[in-house]
C-alpha cells in the first residue's frame, strides 16, 4: 500500500516538471544512443580492417621454422667448459618447407572448428620484364581453395582468376607489380628464383587488393607451376593455410593443431599482433568515449534530481513528519530516476539504431567499402541499457539519500 | 474528560550548540490527558516551539523522558518514530504543506495509505468524511494548490485526523487565518477533543484562540511559569 502511495507521489513529480523530465530522459537517450552508435561503428571498423587483413591472412598457418639458435652447436656438444676452435662454420643441410603435406592435412582436416585448408608454395623470385626487375614473392596456389579461404577471386580486376586451372604457365600479378614491370594483361613476364633457375609466365590476370605486399610485390601461379620451379616433389608446400569458424578462437584452435602436427602451427594474432592490439585499442576508445558520454547522462540526471529535492525539500519534511520514513523517501526519488533511465534507455536503444542504420549509409569509398561500416550486434544494446540504468540509478540514489536524511523539524521551522 | 494520561514529559532538557551552547529547555515535566485541549504559549524564544518539537518526535536531541499512551519514545530508531508518528500522532502546522500536485481528498489519504491498515477504498471514504467534517467536501477532488489559504489549512487538518491519531500537534495552526476561519479551526478542535477524546497540543501565539481552551501552558526561559 504504501508502496503504491510512494509511486504516487514519483508520479506526481515527475508529470509536474515536464521540461526537467524530459531533459533528464534526453541525456539518458543521448548517452545510450551515442553508445550503441559508437560501439557498433567500432566494431564495424574492426570487422572490415579484419576482413581486409583476412583477404591474404589465414586464421591458422603452418610452416616449417626457422631452425633455431645454430650459432653455438659445439657448445651444446661439448659443453661450456671446453675450448673448442672451429673456421668457417656452415649449416650444411636443413630442410625448408614442409615435405609431405598431405598426411599433415589428413591428420588436422577432421578438427570439427576448420572450415578450409590450402596449401601454398611461397618462393622468393625477381620478377623480369626486359630491363626491369622487382623483387617478390611467387605464390604457388591451389586455384580453388585459395579463392575459397580469401575470396581473392573478387580482387580480381582484369582477366581471369580460374583461368590459372588451365594454364601451367600463367600468372596473376598484382596491380602495383604489373605497372611498375610495365606488364598488362597477355604480356610475358620472366621469374627467377634465388638459384637461378628462370621460367616465362604469362599474365593471365591482375588483382588489387588494396594491401600492399600483395599489390606491389606478388605473383599467383598453379601450386605444380612453383614446386616445378624451384625442383621440389609433390607434396611439398612452404605453407598450409587453414581457416576456423571464429577467427577469435585461432589460438585456442593452434594450441590443439600443434601436438598433431611437427611443424609450427601459428595463429594469425601470434604473427599479426598489430591487427588484435589495432582491434583493442579502438574497441578501448569506443567504451571509453561512450561511458563518458553516459557519465555526463548521469551528472544531468544528479543535477536535476538534486534539484528537484531542494524544490521538494519542504513537502519532504511533511511526508516525514507525517511518518513516512527514509526508505520511502529514498524510494520516492529512486523510482523517478529509474524511470527516467528506463524511458531514457528505450528511447536511446531506438535512437541509437537510427543513427547507426543512418551512418551506415554514408558514402565512403575506399577498399572495399562503399559506405561506412556498421555492426548490430544485441549484446551492445543490452549493455548500453543495463549502463545507463546503472548510471541513472547511482545518479538518483545520491540525492534519494540526501533526501532522506532530510531533519523535518529543521525545514518546518524554518 | 477522562483521567488517563495521554502524553508525559519527564525531566526533559535540551540545549542548542549553535551559535553557542545555550539551554533552551531546563527540566521540563508536565502531563496531558486524554481528550484535554492543551495551549502552549509564551514568547518568542521562551522554547514553546521546541518542546512542541520533542513532543512530536521528530526531534530527538535531548534528555529525559517522554511517553505517549503509555508508550515510551525516547531512545528509538527514527523510523520507529516514523512508525509512531504515522499512527497515533497528527500534525498540523502554521503553513499547510499539502502536495500541490495532489487533490484535497488524496492529500488527506497519504497518511492512511502510508499506515496501511484499511483498504484504499475505505481510506478513501474516511477521507472524505473527514472533509466533510470540515466543510471541504465540495473542494474534494480540487487539486491542493487551487484551494484557498483557509481551504488548505483545514485540509491540512482533515489530513492529521485521517489516522485517528490519539494526539494532534499543532504549531501556530490558526498562524495564517483570518479570524472566521480560526473560528472554524477552533470549534473543531474542540468538537474532537470532547466528542472523540482526541487530545490537542496547540501552540499559539493568539491569546484569545488560548483563553478558549482547557489548559494554557505558559512558558518563559525554558520553564513553564504555571
Amino acid at each position: 500500500m504504501s508502496r503504491v502511495t510512494n509511486l504516487k507521489i514519483s508520479r506526481a513529480h515527475l508529470t509536474s516538471r515536464v521540461k526537467q523530465t524530459m531533459v533528464a530522459i534526453l541525456s539518458v537517450t543521448f548517452g545510450i544512443s551515442m553508445y550503441i552508435f559508437m560501439n557498433g561503428f567500432m566494431t564495424g571498423v574492426n570487422d572490415t580492417q579484419t576482413e581486409l587483413a583476412f583477404s591474404t591472412l589465414a586464421h591458422l598457418h603452418i610452416y616449417n621454422d626457422l631452425p633455431e639458435d645454430n650459432t653455438n652447436l659445439l657448445q651444446k656438444k661439448y659443453g661450456e667448459d671446453k675450448l673448442v676452435n672451429l673456421r668457417n662454420a656452415k649449416v650444411i643441410q636443413y630442410t625448408e618447407g614442409i615435405k609431405n603435406s598431405a598426411k599433415i592435412i589428413a591428420a588436422i582436416e577432421d578438427h570439427p572448428a576448420i572450415t578450409g585448408i590450402t596449401p601454398q608454395v611461397n618462393v622468393n623470385v625477381f620478377f623480369r620484364n626486359g630491363a626491369t626487375k622487382l623483387n617478390g614473392v611467387l605464390s604457388g596456389i591451389d586455384v580453388k581453395q585459395e579463392s575459397f579461404l580469401f575470396g581473392t577471386e573478387k580482387y580480381i580486376t582484369e582477366g581471369s582468376w580460374s583461368s590459372m586451372e588451365d594454364r601451367g604457365d600463367g600468372v596473376v600479378l598484382g596491380a602495383g607489380l604489373a605497372e611498375k614491370l610495365s606488364l598488362t594483361l597477355d604480356d610475358n613476364v620472366t621469374v627467377i628464383t634465388a638459384d637461378g633457375v628462370s621460367r616465362n609466365f604469362k599474365v593471365i590476370g591482375i588483382i588489387k587488393t588494396t594491401i600492399g605486399g600483395v599489390d606491389n610485390a606478388k605473383g599467383y601461379v598453379r601450386i605444380s607451376s612453383a614446386r616445378q620451379l624451384i625442383s621440389k616433389n609433390q607434396g611439398y608446400v612452404t605453407d598450409i593455410q587453414i581457416n576456423i569458424k571464429n577467427f577469435n578462437e585461432a589460438t585456442k584452435v593452434a594450441t590443439q593443431l600443434a601436438p598433431k602436427v611437427s611443424y609450427k602451427v601459428e595463429s594469425w594474432n601470434e604473427s599479426n599482433g598489430q591487427l588484435q592490439a589495432g582491434n583493442d585499442l579502438r574497441n578501448i576508445i569506443a567504451v571509453a568515449v561512450s561511458l563518458t558520454i553516459l557519465l555526463v547522462a548521469g551528472f544531468g540526471i544528479f543535477n536535476i534530481m538534486n534539484m528537484t529535492v531542494n524544490e521538494k525539500i519542504k513537502e519532504i519534511a511533511i511526508l516525514k513528519a507525517m511518518g513516512f520514513d527514509g526508505t520511502d523517501i529514498i524510494q520516492i526519488f529512486l523510482v523517478q530516476s529509474v524511470i527516467i533511465g528506463v524511458i531514457g534507455g528505450i528511447v536511446g536503444i531506438t535512437f541509437g539504431y537510427l543513427v547507426s542504420v543512418l551512418v551506415s549509409y554514408i558514402p565512403f569509398r575506399v577498399a572495399t567499402l562503399d559506405t561506412l561500416p556498421m555492426v548490430y550486434d544485441p549484446q551492445d544494446y543490452i549493455l548500453a541499457f543495463i549502463f545507463g540504468l546503472i548510471t541513472t540509478f547511482v545518479a538518483g540514489y545520491l540525492p534519494a539519500k540526501k533526501a532522506s536524511q532530510v531533519d523535518p523539524v529543521e525545514i518546518i521551522r524554518g | 474528560m477522562n483521567e488517563e494520561i495521554a502524553l508525559s514529559a519527564r525531566a526533559i532538557c535540551k540545549y542548542f550548540h549553535e551559535p553557542e551552547t545555550f539551554q533552551v529547555l531546563k527540566d521540563i515535566s508536565f502531563d496531558v490527558k486524554k481528550g484535554e485541549f492543551l495551549s502552549m504559549i509564551g514568547k518568542s524564544g521562551s522554547g514553546k516551539s521546541t518542546l512542541l518539537y520533542l513532543l512530536s518526535t521528530m526531534d530527538t536531541d535531548y534528555t529525559g523522558e517522554i511517553t505517549i499512551n503509555g508508550e515510551c519514545l525516547t531512545g528509538r530508531t527514527q523510523n520507529q518514530l516514523a512508525a509512531f508518528r504515522n499512527a497515533h500522532i497528527g500534525f498540523v502546522f502554521q503553513f499547510h504543506y499539502l502536495l500541490p500536485e495532489f487533490t484535497a481528498l488524496d492529500n488527506v489519504m497519504l497518511p492512511a495509505l502510508k499506515l496501511g491498515r484499511k483498504s484504499e477504498e475505505e481510506i478513501r471514504e474516511d477521507a472524505y468524511s473527514n472533509l466533510k467534517l470540515l466543510g471541504l467536501e465540495a473542494q474534494a477532488m480540487k487539486q491542493s494548490n487551487k484551494l484557498s489559504g483557509g481551504q488548505q489549512q483545514r485540509v491540512a487538518i482533515a489530513r492529521a485526523l485521517i489516522n485517528q491519531p490519539a494526539v494532534i500537534m499543532g504549531d501556530e495552526p490558526t498562524g495564517n487565518l483570518d479570524s472566521k476561519n480560526t473560528d472554524i479551526v477552533f470549534d473543531i478542535f474542540r468538537q474532537l477533543a470532547a466528542e472523540r477524546g482526541q487530545t490537542i497540543i496547540a501552540v499559539t501565539h493568539d491569546d484569545e484562540f488560548a483563553q478558549k481552551s482547557d489548559r494554557i501552558l505558559e512558558m518563559a526561559d525554558g520553564r513553564i511559569l504555571n
